[in-house]
């Protein structure tokens, strides 16, 4: 059935967004972590998006006309670690030095929003072809 | 499901399922009647899939909220699809019911 193509992309949208929540949460409560299993504090991550071919009939028909999306990585963002003067700190380097994570608040914060808002889209586009396939339906009703 | 879906189409297309229709009265089984089977099974096949999501979710297994959701749009939509040519083909019968001899 056709409709199940467009249902098929919007749940990539909302698993994609899903995911950049994830991160954006794990960002945030880790805003201030020093200590990682790794070693060093908490580094940023980035979510990285791709297109990807549907394989259903009317993405064959079109040939790369439609895409859905998909996580392509998870990256770590090493740039712009803070460094607080504080040598009481257990943590503290040789000059007294404690690495904070590169992690902005506010910047999260306005990801989060930005990913809210594309679910929610991704959700209202999933009613709408919803409604259409029972439009269809009523046909000689 | 997509496969799925191409495979019924393909069969339905394919001149060997498409058998003239009331010139061998000795079998009861025609094109219409596999065609029909066939949409009830992928129906089916949907109504499954649906199932196993909701029990993923419910039970915290895997799955997300939204997958569920949405294989049980596809199982709710393809089930009205499939009453609405129950309701043509009922219709069909009573009007030949009907009909003055």
């Amino acid at each position: 059935m056709d409709f199940i193509t467009s249902f098929d992309i919007s749940s990539s949208g909302l698993s994609a967004q899903r995911k950049k929540m994830d991160v954006i949460v794990s960002n945030l409560a880790n805003a201030s972590t020093i200590q990682t299993p790794e070693g060093g504090p908490y580094k940023r991550k980035v979510v990285v998006l791709a297109a990807e071919p549907v394989n259903g009939k009317f993405g064959n028909a079109l040939k790369d006309a439609l895409s859905q999306v998909k996580v392509q990585e998870i990256f770590e963002d090493g740039e712009g670690l803070k460094k607080v003067h504080d040598p009481t700190h257990p943590n503290a380097d040789d000059q007294g030095f404690v690495t904070y994570p590169n992690v902005n608040v506010m910047t999260e914060m306005a990801d989060m929003i930005t990913v809210n808002r594309a679910y929610e889209a991704c959700v209202t586009a999933l009613d709408a072809t919803k409604n259409m396939a029972l439009k269809a339906l009523d046909i000689g009703k | 499901m997509n496969k799925i879906t191409t495979g019924s189409e393909a069969s339905r297309l394919s001149p060997q399922t498409i058998k003239p229709v009331g010139t061998d009265p000795g079998k009861p089984q025609g094109a219409f009647g596999d065609v029909l089977k066939q949409a009830v099974t992928e129906i089916n096949q949907l109504q499954n899939s649906a199932d196993k999501a909701i029990t993923g979710v419910q039970l915290g297994q895997s799955g997300s909220i939204h997958e569920a959701m949405i294989a049980l749009e596809k199982a709710d939509i393809s089930f009205r699809a499939m009453m609405q040519v129950r309701n043509k083909i009922l219709d069909a019968y009573q009007e030949i019911m009907r009909m003055q001899v």
